[in-house]
């Protein structure tokens, strides 16, 4: 099955970049995560200046999203260092090629355009990867395989690992992954490497996108099935207070560098990096972002029905993964809220709502519950295997869709989605 | 098992060696560029391509000089002059200030050739005008 969505993302990815599809990986928000590589390690500059000096006469376009901070005139980068961070070993590969075919080493020509590309798609296999073993533990190999298949075709992920795979959701879904597995194994027998393990993805998972830090919640929520399992869940970790510390020092090492960079920016540790954009979090736009024709998860990535009637499944049974059910829950309605109140709730131009790739690995233990579940029963299984197949055949021709412009970035009406509707052109 | 093993790490480690021997001087180098944008054609006639902040483009090694034609646009009087750095294989070759929006041409001598079947030439300008433009590049001639 991996090994299938290998070949698959790379065939997608190589189809991009000679059909014309795409120009160069690195472009729009995937220039901002990753114009900070270019900057250290090529200019050995932490204030980004080089760069812009370099690419744009010292002045970054507006797309860039780096703005000068008013007070200090440095640039502030509205996107944080964390897939920079998860790039730097391909980077250093196309940087050695780079001087090896004597390709102009500034960042952004041939071989750093493609590690930044591959790299998304690398992150998004070994998401996979970590996935396919925790669901491993809880599933049947025919069960992880459909859902690996149903989550990757079925929803936006197979975009993001080729399209649009320099953008941070590549990343934050290998992370979800590997939070969700660490954490099961964490509380199965509690060690020092885990702690470190946990404290690292912890991290990681705040560096790639800081509002993504909600997601922490499953750790300490993790199999806590009604309110009064609390008290005993606290006990436990005071239980394990030195794991529990050591989680906590590394994830603040990992996150010390982007607080430094911000107050070498701006003079303070804690900023908005969007400037004066932010949330509008009493008129949060919760049925667009779930069900709208312009960006709404369930409108454009309908397979995930079968997760939310997996996870309520799940929630009623005795099945060893319901201990994933009530933080996915919290997590999914303080996630929903959070980027529905998004001052842009459509996050600019996407295919589906790329705000909800990070939170695949959750949906994909629902979809894996609900295919358990229909599994049992022949003439069910056979009816959702068609719908399944016809919405994963639906989701990749709209998904070319998207990339022969025919559907819009954004903003798409009814009349537009209508009038295009199984339209090649 | 353990053979088939060495065989496939062999035949990886043979195709690896292979691929990088091949991409030290790839032919497709000599039609390669970066920092460009597509072709057009000016009021005058002549092709070009706007450049940014930083542009690069080779020529044969065997080259002895090669002419590059450039202009920057002054859309506003207050438009500041723009000064090209060029280098030959990350060497400085040549400084050039446009201060006005004629075609000029750089004309580079380029040094003895060396163990490279092409040698690569980068452009950089000290600033840039509106949309990330700074200058139009014409078609190089190389002789």
């Amino acid at each position: 099955m991996l090994r299938a969505a290998l070949v698959l993302c790379l065939t997608g990815y190589v189809f991009v970049y000679t059909s014309g599809r795409a120009d160069n990986p690195i472009r729009s928000d995937g220039f901002s995560y990753y114009v900070y590589l270019p900057s250290w390690f090529l200019f050995h500059d932490t204030t980004l200046s080089s760069v812009a000096r370099d690419c744009c006469g010292g002045v970054y376009p507006a797309y860039t999203a780096i703005i000068r901070w008013p007070t200090t005139r440095r640039w502030v980068n509205a996107h944080p260092i964390g897939v920079a961070v998860m790039q730097a070993p391909s980077f250093a590969v196309a940087h050695g090629l780079t001087r090896w075919t004597n390709l102009s080493p500034d960042g952004f020509t041939l071989y750093y355009q493609h590690a930044a590309g591959l790299s998304g798609l690398f992150w998004v296999i070994a998401g996979l990867m970590v996935l396919s073993r925790l669901l491993r533990r809880h599933f049947a190999d025919p069960i992880v395989a459909a859902t690996l298949g149903a989550i990757l075709l079925g929803t936006n992920l197979f975009h993001y690992a080729t399209f649009d795979s320099s953008y941070s959701h590549a990343y934050s879904f290998f992370l979800f992954a590997a939070f969700l597995d660490l954490t099961e194994r964490w509380y199965g027998g509690p060690r020092v490497r885990t702690s470190v393990l946990l404290g690292i993805v912890a991290g990681l998972i705040a560096l790639v996108r800081h509002p993504n830090v909600v997601f922490l919640i499953v750790f300490p929520l993790y199999g806590v099935e009604r309110a009064d399992l609390l008290r005993s869940r606290v006990a436990l970790l005071w239980d394990h207070r030195r794991l529990v510390t050591i989680a906590l020092a590394v994830a603040a090492f990992v996150i010390a560098p982007q607080l430094a960079f911000y107050y070498q920016a701006t003079g303070r540790i804690l900023v908005s990096s969007y400037g004066d954009l932010g949330f509008n979090f009493t008129t949060p736009r919760i049925l667009g972002v779930l069900f709208s024709v312009q960006k709404g998860l369930f409108f454009w990535s309908p397979i995930l029905l079968t997760s939310c009637a997996g996870l309520a499944w799940l929630l009623r049974s005795r099945h060893s993964a319901r201990a994933f059910v009530p933080p996915a829950l919290v997590f999914l309605v303080l996630d929903t809220y959070i980027i529905a109140s998004w001052w842009d709730w459509q996050f600019g131009g996407s295919f589906g709502h790329r705000g909800f790739v990070d939170t695949l690995p959750i949906f994909a233990i629902g979809t894996a519950a609900f295919f358990e579940r229909v599994s049992r029963q022949p003439v069910t299984r056979r009816v959702v295997g068609v719908i399944v197949f016809l919405v994963i055949a639906l989701n990749l021709f709209q998904m070319l869709q998207y990339w022969n412009h025919v559907l819009p970035f954004s903003d798409t009406t009814w009349e537009q989605y209508r009038r295009v509707f199984l339209q090649w052109h | 098992m353990i053979r088939r093993q060495v065989m496939l790490a062999l035949l990886i480690a043979a195709a690896t060696i292979a691929a990088i021997m091949y991409l030290r001087d790839p032919p497709w180098l000599l039609s390669t560029t970066s920092g460009m944008r597509s072709w057009e054609t000016d009021g005058s006639g002549t092709r070009m391509r706007w450049m940014g902040g930083h542009a690069s483009f080779f020529v044969a090694a065997d080259a002895r000089t090669i002419e590059i034609p450039i202009r920057t646009a002054f859309e506003r009087p207050d438009d500041w002059p723009i000064t090209v750095n060029v280098s030959i294989d990350d060497r400085p070759a040549n400084r050039v200030v446009l201060t006005d929006a004629a075609w000029h041409r750089i004309v580079l001598t380029m040094p003895p050739r060396g163990s490279r079947k092409v040698r690569r030439i980068d452009l950089r300008m000290d600033r840039t005008r509106d949309d990330n433009r700074a200058a139009a590049i014409g078609e190089v001639v190389a002789r």
